[in-house]
């Protein structure tokens, strides 16, 4: 079947197959950020920004994603200049075996982007759609706090 | 020193974090097949015969292949002891059509599509004749028990039984005051990382079959392929992209053999992605471990008996078994000097999924029992948990229980020290004070975790404990790095290329052995380039494992440095060396005793964990893990936390949560929703991590291996401080809540 939906701010009309779920139409356009890790919603490294909030593209059919709009890690830089949430995964050594850094960018973006000034807590509730097995998560909760001080200082 | 002990930013982070790393399921080949495996989804079954008309009938089915199809029926890393594929060949290998494992590999289904591989898949017609299952380590060991391997000329189950004596024990429990008798319980352990096990192999404009994987050593990799497909290595190239975690878990082949063995009879190119599910019943696992320790001491705390019973379960195969069980037993002792020790430990086949590396080798099995033994006796002892350490604790020229003295550069009462003092503790009148805790706070003032839902009366704790670990191979085997660094430039050094194997699995040893190359040439870091992780451009490092890459590639980076130098100012140009470092000599444990110098070096570490009880639900939550690691020399400092972090995760997840559950030919936990990892609710609130840097004598620049270290007292700990919380000992891991509150409750424990 024929869905047309906007990934990274590019309108795509794409063949979706029955049943094909968004996170394998994703890799099969050549989306390679958004990560195979279950098939359950559980892992979270398939995370995209759907609508602007972040979501488990394995868990959503394909033919749902007609009319939306969806960002992936691809689509986080402004043309070659990193979004400031990067340089500060990078920085802050976040960034291990980076199987998940994709999902844990997009579920940092999507509380980021509704709340510019979250606590701890509200940060630990946005990663906790993600999982990670190399870094018990003390550096990407260090990174996005690092990027919440210096968009507060801008 | 100007490069090496800066955080630096991994230079292989930029692509990580734009999504433009290269996992083994991000490349496709043109013309690529796809390939299913078909699992045995028996514990012990004899395969008598496969049909693939259907399968092969079915659209877009290229081939199955079977034992049949497999030149050399059998791999291992030691042991050559697992059929590539399991069924009955023409080759009549005896045992190769036994199922051993609901893991076990069956047959291969080779399609157009990823769904024509798994519709033929479905179509397979298998004969399973199905043979008595041995499903604990007890029943392995009984008289009667079923052989899991009845080919091999030795009638029973054990693949390893080893005894460590050393002293008198006899005059050693007549000196000992108090005794302490317990059994234990440690648990398996799923490697979790977040990328399946995935790759393509295709044959190369040489003929060569080329395969792009995850795994942990090229080489071995490389060695494993051309065994089973009967070729010579040169015939077999291994390369490894970015690669989704590991921790022990691609240590063993997965899908190496199968993957390569399809490109090698179809010439055409063939890409294999396993589940999660697929992952999770297809590679191997932590060793579960029956422990019995009867210990005793004096009443000044000295401890001067010791014997100690290990058993753990093997699975289906031997995998790295053998030398795990003495990595544990030799951890058994703890990081103290015991003059009178019995150590018997026995490593057995049972019919479960394989068990092998998971960071730690051994190491967390045998600490474990230590630790909880010292808890006792501190108890027993009414003697402060620090100073019976002090009193026992290995030091510079101790003997180890294997009779040889321990090497140079032992840190661990420095260790010890700077744990106390990090964790609040105060040393007055010959005996170590525990902090205050701070007051117990209300439930609205606890951090936002999963426990802030249920209970009022959160009772709260705290518990050490310590460890230590060998760095690289041991017990006598050969153990050597090699690497080629080349400089380029014609008055000055313009840029020099590092060749370097080792398998860049998360830890950063790609962006770590470029700074020690700068350190050693005296380059900018930017100067240095690298050709990395392929057999066919890089020499041989040996694995990333056993804590080793940092301690043996550093010292072979540097050897290769000064040697590029030397030849650059005798002016050649290039300037090339190859260079292998070869570790300090070991030597293997004699038979009947256990004699020998096992270990290279060591790595020590010590944790103090904070807890707080839920005695209404049983759960657990650690509210702060503090770890004190001496790395010798961090490299970068900024990795070095991510894997103390990231050790103490797991270790975490192992004590409180993570449950893996095989019985009857079935692993029920094939999932990550029925198998919890912790997520970042479940980590400690808080993991301080203090980095302590006694140079090791035979370190690059005094570097330590370190990344296994700070799993090991996590478990100990805990438990320590769940006593504190709570007056109950536990014995077994993992404790969910349903455990906590049954032992709260006076049940099992």
């Amino acid at each position: 079947m024929e869905i047309r939906l906007t990934v990274n701010d590019e309108q795509k009309i794409w063949q979706a197959a029955p049943g094909e779920n968004l996170r394998d139409l994703l890799r099969r356009e050549g989306y390679l950020s958004v990560k195979y890790g279950c098939d359950s919603g559980t892992c979270g490294v398939c995370t995209v920004l759907f609508d602007g909030r972040a979501a488990h593209s394995c868990t959503i059919l394909a033919a749902q994603a007609d009319g939306h709009k969806v960002t992936t890690v691809e689509g986080l830089d402004d043309q070659g200049r990193l979004d400031a949430l990067q340089e500060a995964f990078m920085e802050t050594g976040a960034v291990q075996c980076g199987y998940c850094t994709p999902g844990m960018l997009l579920a940092a973006k999507s509380l980021l982007a509704e709340n510019q000034t979250p606590d701890d807590d509200e940060i630990k509730d946005a990663l906790n759609t993600v999982l990670c097995r190399c870094t018990g998560y003390v550096k990407q909760e260090k990174a996005v706090k690092l990027f919440i001080t210096r968009t507060k200082g801008a | 020193m100007q490069i090496i002990g800066k955080s630096i930013q991994r230079f292989d982070a930029l692509d990580r974090v734009t999504g433009r790393a290269i996992y083994p399921a991000d490349i496709d080949l043109p013309g690529q097949l796809h390939m299913k495996v078909c699992f045995a989804g028996h514990a012990s079954a004899r395969v008598k015969a496969i049909h693939a008309e259907k399968a092969l009938a079915h659209p877009g089915v290229v081939a199955v292949f079977t034992a049949a199809d497999v030149p050399v029926n059998e791999y291992g890393l030691i042991t050559p002891d697992q059929p590539v594929l399991v069924g009955p060949s023409p080759h009549g290998k005896p045992g190769e059509d036994i199922v051993r494992f609901p893991g076990d590999q069956v047959a291969l289904v080779v399609a157009e599509t990823e769904e024509a591989a798994a519709a033929g898949r479905a179509l397979l017609e298998i004969d399973y004749e199905p043979l008595p299952p041995v499903d604990s380590m007890e029943d392995a060991l009984t008289a009667d028990a079923p052989l899991v391997h009845p080919e091999r000329a030795r009638r029973d189950n054990i693949i390893l039984e080893q005894n460590v004596l050393h002293g008198d024990l006899t005059a050693g429990w007549a000196e000992a005051d108090v005794v302490v008798e317990r059994d234990y319980f440690t648990s398996s352990q799923e490697h979790a990382y977040l990328q399946p096990e995935a790759g393509v192999a295709y044959i190369d404009e040489d003929g060569r079959v080329v395969e792009i994987v995850a795994g942990q050593y090229t080489h071995e990799d490389r060695r494993q392929i051309a065994h089973a497909l009967d070729l010579p290595e040169e015939r077999v190239v291994v390369h490894y992209p970015a690669i989704g975690g590991a921790f022990g878990g691609r240590e063993d082949m997965s899908i190496q053999i199968v993957l390569a063995l399809a490109a090698w009879k179809l010439g055409r190119p063939v890409k294999l992605v396993w589940t999660r599910e697929e992952s999770i019943i297809g590679h191997h696992k932590r060793h579960p471990a029956q422990m019995h320790a009867k210990w005793g001491a004096r009443r000044d705390g000295r401890i001067v008996a010791a014997e100690i019973d290990l058993t753990l379960d093997g699975g289906a195969y031997a995998y790295t078994s053998a030398v795990v069980l003495k990595n544990a037993l030799l951890a058994a002792a703890g990081p103290y000097e015991i003059d009178n020790i019995k150590i018997s430990g026995w490593v057995v086949y049972t019919n479960h999924t394989p068990n092998g590396a998971f960071r730690g080798f051994g190491a967390p099995q045998g600490i474990f029992l230590a630790e909880m033994q010292v808890h006792h006796l501190a108890e027993a002892l009414q003697m402060d948990p620090i100073t019976l350490r002090e009193r026992n604790i290995l030091r510079e020229g101790s003997i180890l229980p294997t009779g040889s003295v321990i090497p140079p550069g032992v840190s661990m009462p420095q260790v010890l020290e700077r744990l106390a003092r990090e964790a609040g503790w105060r040393h007055e009148n010959d005996r170590w004070l525990r902090p205050e805790l701070p007051e117990l706070p209300l439930p609205d003032d606890l951090p936002h975790t999963a426990l802030d839902r249920v209970s009022h009366e959160w009772h709260r704790g705290l518990g050490l404990a310590i460890g230590f670990k060998n760095i690289a191979y041991s017990f006598g085997y050969p153990e050597t790095c090699t690497v080629t660094v080349e400089l380029y430039g014609d008055g000055e050094i313009e840029y020099a290329l590092l060749r370097y194997a080792g398998a860049e699995v998360g830890q950063g040893t790609h962006s770590a052995m470029a700074q020690v190359a700068a350190e050693a040439l005296a380059l900018p870091l930017a100067a240095v380039r690298l050709v990395l992780s392929d057999t066919a451009e890089t020499q041989d490092v040996g694995s990333a494992s056993a804590s080793r890459l940092t301690f043996m590639a550093g010292n072979a980076v540097i050897g290769a440095a000064q040697e590029a130098l030397q030849r650059w100012r005798d002016g050649r140009r290039p300037a090339v060396a190859e260079y292998t470092y070869h570790a300090r000599r070991t030597t293997p444990f004699a038979p009947e005793t256990g004699e020998c110098d096992p270990h290279v070096a060591y790595g020590y570490v010590g944790q103090m964990a904070d807890v707080a009880v839920d005695p209404e639900t049983g759960q657990v939550h650690v509210l702060r893990l503090l770890t004190v690691n001496d790395v010798g020399q961090a490299i970068n400092p900024q990795q070095v936390e991510g894997q103390i972090h990231g050790a103490v995760a797991q270790g975490v997840g192992w004590t409180l949560q993570e449950n893996y559950i095989e019985k009857e030919g079935r692993v029920w936990t094939p999932s990550l929703s029925t198998y919890l990892i912790p997520t970042v609710m479940d980590v400690p609130d808080e993991m301080p991590a203090v980095i302590m840097e006694e140079p090791d004598p035979q370190g690059p620049y005094g570097a330590r291996g370190m990344a296994e270290m700070p799993f090991l007292p996590v478990a100990p700990a805990i438990i320590a401080a769940i006593k504190d919380a709570t007056g109950v000992w536990f014995d077994s891991i993992p404790l969910t809540p349903e455990k906590v509150w049954a032992g709260l409750h006076g049940g099992n424990r």
